[in-house]
């Protein structure tokens, strides 16, 4: 073997050997088993990236669909969690406004609202608005259409006035 | 006709097959039984010379793949190990990156092993060298430089006071040495009693004063209270007896890795 080949041989062992090293302190397995796993979601995350920065980044419409159908049935939970593995990047703006919506409808409450769960579902509303500034749902089950008037719900319940006393409250319907 | 396929053959060819050189096939007579004869002699004479340099060719060869492969591995392995310590409570592996004093120290320490004459610049980077070379030589100095970075975060104290004794040691006498005059023994004595040292306060003199992970604070109170107070005191990290056994062999094998190290890559046939 010629001198030059045995270099690059060197050169590319190197970089090989060295990414692995990298991966290790940046995933920090904890075991042997973990390693697999760990490099698992470092490729997915990276082939996720890629495909933001070359504009080919879409939904997985299977996941999104399987979160559709927990929204529905008012399952949030695995709703949200369906929702985030079908946009690991917080991208889709009609995603986000669906997880926005699964925690306005989980805080919600005859009585009382979960103000934590309200604030959660404020912050994505944000993500909702900085992703499409006129987003507007086509889903007639949801009778907040947009990210404003959402909000506008949303701070309601979590403000604290005279309505809040008032019997009538609970009578109303979610939204 | 033979003997001028076989002159051809003898140069084009890394192995060299004798009895195609000595066949006797018939071949119409282009040259005459004296120059038949002189050319085989000449053949004779080139056969010898390849022959006698094919070890010499081996062992270059074994060299380059000695530098340019097992080296770069050797320090990656330093790399990798250097910062693996074992929980002391589940065994489970912990990276620890390297702290900013270890690279610094580490530059002084590869400072150092430019001016005590182990690696000579101007044999490891030049202009006149092939870009490739450059490259291969580059690669192998910054594996150097990490197995170095990761063996200073292996022998110093993690965290707490020791750390910083520990690293004031180390910076105090690698300062000293930068502005000492050396040579390669004498760096390399020096290196290895300030490892040794630092080894032994490490993993035999602190790992005995730190008390063992797992146990609630009454009973690590009631079984081992000086450890206890003197673990929490120091605020030493309790790492599992295994960790010591890995760093003793990433400081044996970064100190071959030195060993194998070429002052120089000039002296293989390019």
């Amino acid at each position: 073997m010629k001198e030059k080949y045995i270099q690059i041989l060197g050169i590319v062992l190197t970089l090989v050997y060295g990414g692995f090293i990298a991966f290790l302190y940046a995933a920090e397995p904890r075991s042997i088993e973990e390693i697999s796993m760990k490099a698992r979601s470092t490729v997915e995350n990276a082939v996720t990236k890629g495909q933001v920065i070359t504009g080919i980044y879409e939904v997985d419409q299977e996941k999104f669909n399987a979160g559709l159908n927990a929204f529905r049935q008012n399952n949030f939970v695995v709703a949200r969690d369906s929702f985030e593995r079908a946009d690991p990047e917080h991208r889709d703006a009609k995603t986000q406004y669906y997880i926005a919506y699964s925690f306005y409808r989980q805080g919600w409450g005859r009585i009382s609202n979960d103000d934590a769960l309200f604030k959660q579902s404020l912050e994505r509303l944000e993500r909702v608005s900085l992703l499409n500034p006129n987003f507007r749902t086509d889903d007639t089950d949801l009778q907040l259409r947009t990210p404003a008037e959402l909000r506008g719900e949303l701070e309601e319940g979590m403000t604290v006035s005279a309505d809040d006393f008032n019997p009538l409250r609970l009578v109303r319907e979610r939204k | 006709m033979t003997s001028i396929l076989s002159v051809w053959f003898v140069k084009e060819s890394d192995t060299v097959d004798m009895d195609l050189i000595e066949s006797d096939i018939e071949t119409p007579e282009v040259v005459s039984d004296n120059e038949r004869d002189d050319l085989k002699q000449a053949d004779s004479a080139g056969i010898a010379h390849i022959r006698a340099a094919e070890p010499d060719l081996r062992s270059a060869r074994q060299r380059l793949v000695l530098q340019y492969v097992l080296l770069p591995f050797v320090f990656l392995t330093v790399a990798l190990l250097g910062g693996l310590r074992i929980s002391g409570v589940d065994s489970s592996f912990i990276f620890l990156k390297p702290a900013l004093l270890c690279l610094i120290l580490a530059v002084i320490m590869l400072t150092l092993f430019f001016r005590s004459g182990l690696i000579r610049l101007d044999g490891w980077f030049a202009e006149d060298l092939p870009m490739t070379k450059n490259v291969a030589n580059a690669a192998i100095l910054i594996t150097l430089f990490a197995a170095t970075t990761q063996l200073l975060n292996s022998l110093m104290p993690e965290q707490g006071l020791p750390f910083w004794i520990v690293a004031f040691c180390f910076f105090w006498t690698l300062w000293n040495n930068l502005f000492a005059d050396f040579d390669t023994k004498k760096l390399l004595r020096s290196l290895g009693a300030l490892f040794g040292l630092a080894f032994v306060t490490k993993y035999l003199l602190l790992a005995n004063l730190t008390a063992p992970a797992g146990k609630t604070w009454f009973e690590a109170l009631t079984e081992n209270p000086a450890q206890e107070a003197v673990t929490r005191l120091l605020d030493l990290p309790r790492f599992a007896a295994a960790t010591g056994y890995i760093q003793f062999f990433t400081a044996v094998i970064y100190l071959f890795g030195l060993f194998i190290l070429p002052q120089s890559t000039r002296n293989e046939p390019d």
